[in-house]
């Protein structure tokens, strides 16, 4: 390690031991708006997870008035393929459609005695691909479905994808207004702890003028007691988070909502680019205080 | 890039300076002075004569309201930012009120100079040592200087200056605080440092530390010098 290095963290290490109270405070509400942003992206990003395994689910059943005959299916196919891309198209006959349900009711399928295997109508069910699995594009494709010759109805739980759909836009929301706050918490806050620094420190700034000392020397150890802060603030937001998400997990297995979700921690990948970027925000906020409340 | 402090040239070589504070006060007043390499030379006279002005002028704390002010073939008047702080680490300044850091320790107000310079920790620590042995203060080595009494402090502020052994000292009133034996260590230790070739400026009204001294003395009245007595004869004028 140079000389420089060793004065420039004697120098943080003096700063910090003379602002803790201070520097303890910036910390807890770094710590705190990581946690809080995380916290709400952690849950927006399972949701979605779940809506995506859901989607794959996701269909929309053409009801016919009739059989669709073998030679005309792939007219069919043709014409529903024109609108836009689907992973794949099933069509279901009224025998297929009867043996389905009666599959689904397994012993309560008695039920079905009474009835003839013609009931149920014959359906095709399109599987939309990923891109399609928007409000928007889905209500388009209904209305293009319901013009196919024979058509009776089309359904696509709709009810529930715009649920589902107002639900991931509400948890956005919150993300962004989140993120604001992790960011406003964290450049204020940092900013206002140099600057507490600064002044505190003014004397002796105004001894190390006068003996000479260069920008780097007076500027460094600020710049580094900004960066500890992220680095200790975030770490603590996130060690904060994984012990509550180990705690909920932990409590709340079983058959449930957190179950169906297949809850998962972030990947190392995200908690790296969340605690780099309360970092890279401490010491913005270093420089702009540095900057704004020192005259060298 | 900071010139070197060259035998050639006056170190310091100030040419008609006045300073006026506002409203009309005059501190310093059409004063001409050099000094040159190695020289010990006081300056002298009655509070409120303009030393500590003169000297707050040499390391750039003041400005002239007319006149130059060359330290080390510098015009301050011109100088940049970053050569301001080049020249300051070259210049060692005993303040009259100390400008020594209260909570921190002897050892560590001695040291500021050295570590702005990034000398090795070793070397700082080797130095501050036997500037606390000269001074007489070794035992107060790790107490803050708030807690030491006004020529404690004095010698603090002494030995600050003289760490980096720079080839400029300026010490305003460096024995002020101090009895009669340790003033001789203070001089002592000037001596020393004079003989190591720095040039040194004193400026003084205890007559006790000039009076045998064979360096030469200017004295400084109501902003003016009022003549001057010493063997070598460098520039001096009220033009």
């Amino acid at each position: 390690m140079g000389h420089k290095t060793y004065f420039h963290i004697k120098q943080t290490g003096r700063n910090l031991r003379h602002n803790w109270p201070t520097q303890l405070m910036t910390v807890m509400t770094i710590s705190l708006s990581v946690l809080i942003f995380s916290f709400f992206l952690l849950i927006y990003l399972n949701i979605v997870n779940a809506g995506n395994r859901l989607g794959d689910e996701l269909r929309l059943i053409v009801y016919l008035n009739e059989e669709v005959a073998p030679e005309v299916k792939q007219m069919y196919e043709n014409k529903i393929r024109e609108f836009g891309k689907v992973e794949r198209i099933e069509f279901i006959s009224r025998a297929e459609a009867f043996a389905r349900l009666g599959r689904q009711l397994d012993t309560e399928k008695d039920v079905l005695a009474d009835l003839g295997p013609d009931f149920l109508p014959p359906s095709i069910e399109v599987y939309p691909r990923r891109s399609m699995r928007n409000l928007t594009s889905l209500k388009q494709f209904s209305d293009y479905l319901t013009t196919l010759p024979a058509a009776q109805k089309v359904q696509y739980g709709r009810s529930w994808v715009e649920r589902f759909g107002y639900f991931i836009e509400l948890l956005r929301v919150i993300v962004i207004l989140s993120g604001v706050l992790l960011v406003m918490a964290t450049v204020f806050m940092v900013s206002y702890t140099i600057r507490l620094t600064v002044v505190a420190k003014e004397e002796e700034l105004a001894v190390l003028r006068l003996v000479g000392a260069d920008n780097k020397f007076i500027q460094t150890p600020l710049l580094i007691e900004g960066v500890l802060q992220g680095v200790i603030g975030s770490a603590c937001g996130i060690l904060l988070l994984y012990l509550i998400f180990r705690w909920t997990t932990g409590h709340l297995s079983g058959p449930g909502f957190l179950n169906m979700l297949d809850f998962a921690f972030f990947p190392p990948k995200t908690t790296a680019i969340i605690a780099g970027t309360s970092v890279l925000l401490c010491a913005g906020g270093s420089l702009i205080s540095i900057r704004k409340f020192m005259r060298i | 890039m900071i010139k070197s402090f060259s035998d050639d040239l006056p170190i310091v070589d100030i040419v008609k300076a006045t300073k006026v504070y506002p409203p009309d006060i005059i501190a310093v007043q059409n004063v001409s002075l050099a000094v040159g390499k190695g020289e010990l030379v006081f300056l002298t006279g009655m509070s409120g004569a303009g030393k500590t002005t003169l000297l707050k002028m040499v390391c750039c704390i003041e400005q002239p309201t007319k006149g130059v002010i060359e330290v080390a073939g510098h015009d301050l008047s011109r100088i940049r930012q970053t050569e301001i702080q080049k020249l300051r680490r070259q210049i060692g300044v005993v303040y009259q009120d100390f400008k020594i850091l209260p909570k921190q320790t002897v050892y560590e107000n001695i040291a500021i100079p050295m570590e702005v310079m990034y000398r090795s920790p070793k070397e700082i620590r080797k130095r501050v040592d036997q500037l606390l042995e000269t001074l007489r203060i070794t035992h107060k080595r790790n107490i803050q200087t708030a807690k030491l009494s006004r020529g404690e402090q004095q010698r603090v502020a002494i030995a600050r200056a003289a760490a980096n052994e720079p080839p400029l000292i300026l010490a305003d009133e460096p024995t002020g605080n101090l009895d009669s034996e340790v003033s001789g260590y203070v001089m002592e230790l000037f001596k020393q440092l004079n003989n190591a070739g720095s040039t040194i400026i004193i400026a003084t009204h205890d007559e006790s530390i000039y009076r045998k001294s064979r360096h030469r003395k200017v004295e400084l009245q109501h902003g003016l010098f009022s003549g001057h007595v010493g063997h070598r004869q460098l520039p001096l004028i009220n033009a």
